[in-house]
Parts: C-alpha cells; structure tokens; sequence
C-alpha cells in the first residue's frame, strides 16, 4: 500500500468525552522461574494511554516491541508466565464502568464479543479447520446474543451480506475460502454481536495489498455502522497512515510518541518515529533509505534509561541515566524523550528537511 | 454419503484396505453364523467325536464331540466382541486423559502423564496372571474385558495428548477461550474432530492387541474357559493333546480364523492411516524427496 498522508480520517471529532479504554501504568511481565534460571521479559512497562469513542486507535512499532502482549493485556487473554504486574486497564462502556482485573471469571466473560472482540493475531487460523463456518458462530458467537435457533442464523446472514459476503459460506470449510474471504468472515465473527470496543491484532498482514485495501474499508465501514472503537495494531505503518485516527508508537515496552495521525505523519517528533517514517517509500522520492543501526533491545535485560538510547542519534548523557517520562507537548500530542521536550522548537525544522 | 464415497475409492484404488475389508467381512460372517448354530455353544457329545473334516462336517469334530465350525462361530462372535469391547472402553480413557491433559498442561498434565507412564512401563502379563489367580471365579469374560481396558489406554493417550497439544496454541482455541468456553467444550467441540481419524487407525490396531491378550491368557487357561473364544478352543484342544491324538483339525482353524482376523484388521489400519495422513500418499508416489 502506497503511503497517503492526507487520508481523510474520518471522525476526529467525535472522539473526545469520556474515554472508551484507559491503560494506566500498566506493567506486564514475562516471568519465568525453572530450573534454577528467573527470567524477567518487561513486555509492557508503564504505559498510559486512552482511547476515546468512536476512534480509531492505531498501535505501530517493529516485531518484539510488545504491542501482542499489550493488547493480550488489555483483552485479559493472558496465560502464565505472563502476569499483570502493576496499573489497570479500565473500560467504559455504555453500561457502567470496568476494570478488567478486577472482574470475575463470569463478569469477563459477559462483556466479551458483546462489548469487546478481539480479532487475533494470524486470524486466518482463527476458525476451526476441521469444522463448518457456521459452527464456528455458534460457538463463538451463539452464547452473547438473545438470538437462538434460526433467529440466529437471520442475524449472522444480515451481517455477513454486510460484509459483502454470500449466507452459503457458513456451510463451507474454512479451507474452501479464499484468505480474504476467510478474513472476511473473521471480521465478521468478531463484530456479529455489535461490540463498543473491537481489538484487531495484524488483521490485514498475511493479505496481498489489493485484498488488504477492500478489508481495511470493510473495517472502516462496518465501524462506523456500530459507532464502536477500535485499537489496532499492526506493523504496516502505511495501513496506519490510510486507516487510524489517533496513533501510537511503541519501542521496547514502551509508548514513545502519540498523536493524532495525520499530525504524527506530518511532524514526527521522537527520533524512532522520524526514522520510522522517513523510512517509508513515497513515489517520486529516489533518495536511498538509511536503515536504523543496531536492533530492539533484549527486553529481558533492557538498556538503562530511554530504552532507544543505544540506537539513538541525538541521545544524550541523560538518556543514559533516565528513561523520560510521556509529556504533552502539543494538545493530543506525546512524547517521551528528553531531548524533544527539552526543546521541541529544535526537532521541527529538521522534519521539515526530512519531509518535502 | 461422503464416507460411502471414501470408502469406495478406498476399495478401488487401495489394494490392502480392499484384502482387509474382504478378509474382516468373511471372518464376519463366520461370527454372524453363530446365530444360525443348530447346537448350544457348551452342549457336548452332540456329534461323533473326532471326525476328520469332511462334507458333513466341514471343519470336523472334537475330542468332545462338538462340531469345530459352529464351536467356531462362537469363539469368533466372542473374541471379536472381547477385541471392540476393550477397544471402545480403552478409547474413551485415552480420548478423556490425552485430550484434557494436552489442552490443559500444567499440574494436570503432570498427574495424568505420571499415571499414564506407570500404565506405559508395568509388565501387563504378570500383572494379568495376578488378577486371574486373586480373582478365580469372578473373573469372568467382561471383568477381563475392563481389566485390559484398564491396562491398554496408555499408549494412545500420549499420542492424543501430542496432538491436543499442538491444537491448544492454535488460534482457534486461543478464540474459544476468550469467547469463554470452558475446557470441557473446547475440548469436545472444537479438539475431538481432530483425533478422531487417529483413534479411528489406532482403534484397529488395538483390537488386534487385546485380542492377541485374551487368545494368549485363554490358551494358558487363565481366563474363564467356560466361554467359548479362540483360546478357549485351543486350551481344551490342548487338554485333549489334540495335536498328539492327530485331532489336527481342532487346532488348525482356530489359529487360522484368528491369524487371518489379524491380518484383515492390520490391512484395514495401515490403509486408513495411509488416508488420514495424506503425506504417505504422496510418498506412496515414490521418487526421492
């Protein structure tokens, strides 16, 4: 997908109020104690960050730098060894608010697929081969819903005709479909039951760019028909770019930079995001891109300090001494690096050069 | 309909599976001739002892005057349902342990795995032999029948537990456990499909072994011998020294219906496994890899 930078995004506006999801310090760590060896993976160190309603929320970062075990914790989808060390994950919805890790086995299990779904990562294996589409509703679907029997089956038709997709595939194998169609129907299991919080998890990765472009519509379209919100997380920056309002980059556990989209595209601030970006091909640019030296930290023992100092071109004495903390620098804008708060006059004109 | 279909093409085009199901159909129908046995099953001196095979005796007679084909039909019908009722009873143990330890992991894998390895490694024979020489008389034909169920799940289970291990980090468990089924459920609904070709092929394969055990405990007379079986019938073959006397015809057919039961129901699961693995199809094309 060819990168777009003035993409319409939609309802900016609308995202405001009280915020659907809030991470506050969240901390999940892998934890490992066998055999004599303790092993400590900071996957998702001190993040803090909302999502409002209506919004599209856009989480962007290389392989290993946590976003799967950030979103696995926001979901509670957790297993051994990784665990919850510290802050919360609180939902808003339209019923009350939630703490997630606060919840009962039965309370969670009520506001899954009903308010939050989760499309999973490598959602193409997501459906069970051995089994027919529609038995796949009915397990996954069937308990959240008021609707039983044929009832059911009307309303899962009305869906999937939403997403452009025949009743007949229900009776198919999820072999006999093609991948995008297979995505498709994932898309539409997790939204079946009309959710206020969608997490999607690399849902477009394994498609072509053609396939890719008509289920991000389709995403796009059938959020806004539920006015739900959505975290999503993939590391295409150029999906983000055409799809996300609001976006956020991670590094090594941790959220370096947040903004608007078309505001982060425009001026990116933390010297990862400017690297990150200027690293993206645009048509008529030949100048040869220069990879980032080195590669994300070992988060089992990550460097002191801002955790992309090693790898950092403006990284100074004190970024060795001292992970900076998130600040606001802009309205809707964050960032965590000192030398960018210290100065943010300072960073501006170098993007100007980076980006004609 | 689609099973009928498999099971044509499988005859068509695979010629152990066609030898075993024409093989397991006339060891069949021996057994369903029992039904139409003009004598009881444990009446004897009904017929003229020792007769050779002859027309009217097609398989002969015994040394206690019974006729050895209907005798045989009997011991057939016995044996075979000895050989299903210890398959089902083992399979349901090892579908139960190998899929909820595979899926479950943790403490409870461990407890299951350590009692399944104990069923691996203790000799079963001894411990046969001890229960027929505690038990004597009670111990009668489905007492045996649990018995060996009881002793012969382990090995599957560790296979299924293989399986059900790979499947619990799929996506689609990972999806049916957010969407809050329970271990029960996934395991049932969404697990069991998967096995079940594989316990379909191992099925056979231990019908085979527990009637290897019940033929083997028989002839030794370690079992009720009232009941006519396969062993049954060489045990008192042996009582008689059938084989000393010339009464050959006595020994001969059993060991030949049951060698030859063996051999249609190792044809049928190796053709089978030969269609659930679909890798040994194309290795079957030949060629280097």
């Amino acid at each position: 997908m060819t990168f777009q930078p003035a993409t319409a995004s939609g309802n900016v506006e609308a995202a405001s109020s009280t915020p659907v999801l809030s991470v506050d310090a969240l901390k999940a760590y892998y934890r490992l104690k066998l055999f004599g060896i303790e092993r400590e993976v900071r996957a998702v160190d001190d993040l803090t960050f909302e999502i409002g309603r209506n919004e599209i929320y856009g989480l962007a970062g290389e392989s290993s730098s946590g976003k799967s075990t950030l979103i696995r914790t926001i979901a509670r989808a957790i297993r051994p060894p990784l665990a919850v060390e510290a802050g919360s994950v609180r939902f808003n919805f339209s019923d009350g608010t939630r703490d997630m890790y606060r919840l009962s086995p039965q309370e969670l299990a009520g506001i899954r697929w009903k308010r939050l779904s989760y499309i999973m990562q490598g959602s193409m294996s997501v459906l069970n081969p051995v089994r027919r589409i529609k038995h796949s509703f009915i397990d996954f679907a069937m308990p959240h819903v008021p609707e039983k029997g044929a009832a059911f089956f009307d309303r899962i038709g009305r869906h999937l005709e939403k997403l452009h997709l025949d009743r007949s595939v229900l009776n198919a194998f999820p072999h006999e479909l093609s991948g995008g169609m297979r995505q498709r129907v994932t898309i539409a299991l997790a939204t079946v039951c009309g959710p206020e919080f969608i997490i999607a998890d690399e849902p477009t990765t394994a498609l072509d760019v053609i396939v890719q472009k008509g289920v991000l519509a389709m995403l796009r379209e059938i959020q806004r028909e539920l006015g739900s919100s959505v975290l999503f997380v993939t590391h295409d920056i150029a999906v983000h770019a055409n799809l996300t309002d609001r976006l956020g980059i991670m590094y090594a556990g941790r959220l370096v930079e947040e903004g608007w989209t078309r505001d982060l595209f425009r001026r990116p601030l933390h010297p990862y995001t400017r690297h990150l970006i200027s690293s993206l091909p645009q048509i008529g640019d030949d100048t040869p891109k220069k990879g980032l030296e080195g590669s994300p930290p070992n988060l089992a023992a990550p460097p002191s300090g801002c955790r992309f100092h090693p790898r950092c071109p403006l990284a100074v004495d004190i970024c060795r001494r001292q992970a900076p903390p998130m600040v606001t620098v802009t309205p809707g804008r964050r960032v965590a690096c000192h030398v960018v708060t210290a100065d943010p006059g300072l960073s501006a004109p170098a993007m100007e050069e980076a980006r004609p | 309909m689609n099973t009928l279909k498999i099971l044509r093409d499988l005859f068509h085009y695979n010629k152990e599976f066609a030898a075993g199901l024409l093989i397991v159909l006339v060891v069949l129908a021996i057994a369903a001739c029992s039904f139409f046995s003009p004598y009881p099953p444990l009446d004897v001196y009904v017929v003229p002892p020792d007769m050779p095979p002859s027309w009217e005796y097609p398989f002969g007679t015994t040394s206690r005057g019974q006729d050895v084909f209907w005798q045989l039909t009997f011991a057939v019908r016995n044996t075979l349902l000895f050989g299903i009722v210890v398959a089902v009873i083992s399979r349901v143990i090892s579908l139960c342990v190998g899929l909820v330890s595979g899926y479950r992991g943790g403490w409870i894998d461990r407890v299951l795995m350590s009692i399944n390895d104990t069923f691996v490694v203790i000799p079963l024979f001894p411990i046969l032999v001890l229960f027929y020489f505690i038990m004597r008389d009670q111990m009668t034909w489905a007492m045996l029948a649990i018995i060996v169920s009881l002793l012969g799940w382990a090995y599957d289970a560790r296979l299924i537990r293989s399986i059900a291990m790979s499947l619990r980090t799929r996506e689609f468990t990972r999806q049916a456990v957010f969407s809050g089924m329970g271990t029960g459920r996934i395991v049932w609904q969404e697990h069991l499909p998967f096995v079940l070709p594989i316990v379909f092929s191992t099925t056979l394969n231990n019908i085979n072994w527990s009637i290897g055990i019940e033929v083997t405990l028989s002839v030794l007379g370690f079992t009720d011998i009232n009941t006519p079986t396969i062993g049954g019938m060489i045990y008192w073959a042996n009582q008689h020294t059938a084989l000393v006397s010339g009464v050959w015809w006595w020994v001969t057919f059993p060991i030949a219906i049951v060698v030859l039961l063996f051999i249609g129901l190792f044809l049928l699961a190796i053709s089978m496994n030969e269609y659930i693995d679909p890798r040994s199809r194309l290795s079957r094309l030949g060629g280097p890899s």
